[in-house]
């Protein structure tokens, strides 16, 4: 019976690609823009505006605060309510963006806050102006603290991806849900998909130990 | 070059500068010493505005700092300031160190700025270190650069605060030569510092703060051997004791 299902299960390979790329398509689309978003809000968290940075922190704490699939939710079901239309893969990508935005944001902010002050006043006293000082002085030295911890949130955006699945977006988690039915052999089902989704993580962990590694033999150099 | 009228400071309920009347000449040294806490790095960081004053006029060659409208890039450009922790840039070689603010504030090209970085370094000493990184180079050694750094901007004045207060004592000679050369060199200058060999040898005259009050200003053989205020003479016994 087993190996009749792992047959079985071979001959869905093709299904589970498909999951695979829609997984890769949405959390790929979501890093992207939850990055840019991430990195414009962390910035103006570590800034100046004390209003911008209070809106910010409410936003942050909220996202937090609440169950991704709750946001998902509100944004595939609720939305439409007040007259905003969205596909299944666009309600996933803009959840999965918020979410990841919000996380982000709060690397980024700590990784500029981690900048000693007397660089910025150093860079001040020569003339430079905020864009340069931020462009060539602080963003360098921020990233060194920034970048391992956001590779791995790469890596745990991708894995909240599967809660995508929950409002019909066939991702690697669906198909599992869609073929468990079919071969009820749970553990060989999931069993697979857990090691879809390591395969997609696998190199984002190990190069977030390598900048790990990088980063703090860079400060122990510099 | 550098004129205070009737400025004041705080910081909360912090009154930290009293009422300061101050005129510094072109070509001028001065040198600024009080104990710690009596508002001497206040005093120097307000000439660049790194710290806003609150009341008084504060004119920089004839810019006027204490007005909110002026374009403080320009004022900044021509002063140069030496922090007593370096804050040299830790990404950047001691050559980088000194050409970004001539690429990206006098818009200097690059290969032009990078001339003028080496050669101020070779200036300062530093001919062999220009493409070390600042974890790379001592104490004293990162000092110059720094001072390399504010050089660059071609500034009319330059500013250090306490520069050689971080630094092993074995280093502190080649960091003050290299300010004496400067003062030589007619720049104007105001210097925190308790260095009294150093004052002695290149100021016009020194300032002494405390509590936030300019308490004595007079050339620097007439304040060390003959302070007029008793608060001067007891800082003076405090310094000498050590
Ligand atoms: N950013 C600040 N906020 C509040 N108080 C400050 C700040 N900077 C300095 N002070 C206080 O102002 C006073 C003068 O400080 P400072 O100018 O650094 O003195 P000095 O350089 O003579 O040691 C001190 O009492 C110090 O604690
Ligand atoms: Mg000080």
């Amino acid at each position: 019976m087993w190996s009749f299902y792992f047959h079985e299960l071979m001959r869905s390979l093709p299904f589970f690609m498909k999951g695979v790329w829609m997984t890769v398509a949405v959390a790929g689309l979501s890093l992207i823009a939850g990055t840019i978003i991430g990195f414009i809000c962390g910035i103006m968290r570590a800034g100046r505006n004390k209003i911008l940075r209070a809106v910010i922190g409410v936003w942050v704490d909220i996202v937090r605060g609440t169950p991704f699939l709750v946001q998902i939710f509100i944004i595939f079901f609720i939305l439409p309510g007040i007259g905003i239309e969205l596909d299944a893969f666009s309600a996933a990508v803009i959840a999965l963006s918020n979410l990841s935005a919000s996380f982000i944001c709060e690397i980024v902010a700590g990784g500029i806050l981690s900048v000693p002050k007397g660089q910025r006043e150093a860079a001040t006293a020569s003339g430079l102006s905020q864009y340069h000082q931020l462009r060539f002085i602080v963003l360098p030295q921020a990233m060194r603290t920034v970048l391992p911890p956001l590779v791995g949130q790469y890596v745990l955006s991708i894995k909240d991806s599967s809660v995508v699945s929950a409002i019909g977006v066939v991702d690697i988690t669906r198909v599992g849900w869609f073929t468990v039915q079919r071969i009820p052999e749970g553990i060989m089902v999931f069993g697979l998909v857990g090691l879809l989704y390591f395969a997609i993580c696998y190199p984002l962990i190990n190069l977030s130990g390598y900048l790990e590694r990088r980063m703090t033999v860079m400060t122990i150099r510099l | 070059m550098i004129s205070f009228k009737n400025v004041n400071k705080w910081y909360g309920d912090l009154h930290v500068l009293n009422n300061i009347n101050l005129e510094v000449d072109a070509g001028e040294v001065v040198v600024v010493c009080g104990p710690s806490g009596s508002g001497k790095s206040t005093l120097i960081r307000c000439i660049n505005r790194l710290e806003p004053i609150q009341e008084g006029e504060l004119v920089v060659d004839n810019m006027a700092v204490h007005d909110k409208k002026t374009n403080m890039t320009k004022v900044r450009a021509e002063i140069g300031f030496v922090f007593q922790s370096f804050n040299l840039y830790p990404h950047m070689t001691a050559l980088q160190n000194t050409t970004i603010a001539p690429i990206k504030v006098r818009k200097m090209k690059k290969a032009d700025a990078e001339e003028l970085g080496r050669e101020t370094l070779t200036r300062v000493g530093l001919k062999d270190r220009i493409n070390s990184y600042p974890a790379q180079l001592s104490g004293g050694q990162q000092q110059r650069v720094a001072i390399a750094r504010g050089l660059c901007m071609n500034p009319k004045i330059m500013l250090f605060d306490e520069p050689t207060s971080a630094l092993d004592p074995e280093m502190i000679g080649e960091v003050l030569d290299t300010i004496k050369m400067l003062a030589k060199g007619g720049m104007t200058m105001v210097v925190v510092t308790h260095e009294m060999g150093f004052a002695r040898e290149v100021a016009n005259r020194v300032v002494f703060m405390d509590d936030g009050y300019i308490v004595e200003v007079a050339p620097p053989n007439d304040f060390f051997r003959n302070a007029q205020t008793e608060r001067g003479k007891a800082f003076l016994s405090s310094i000498l004791s050590h």
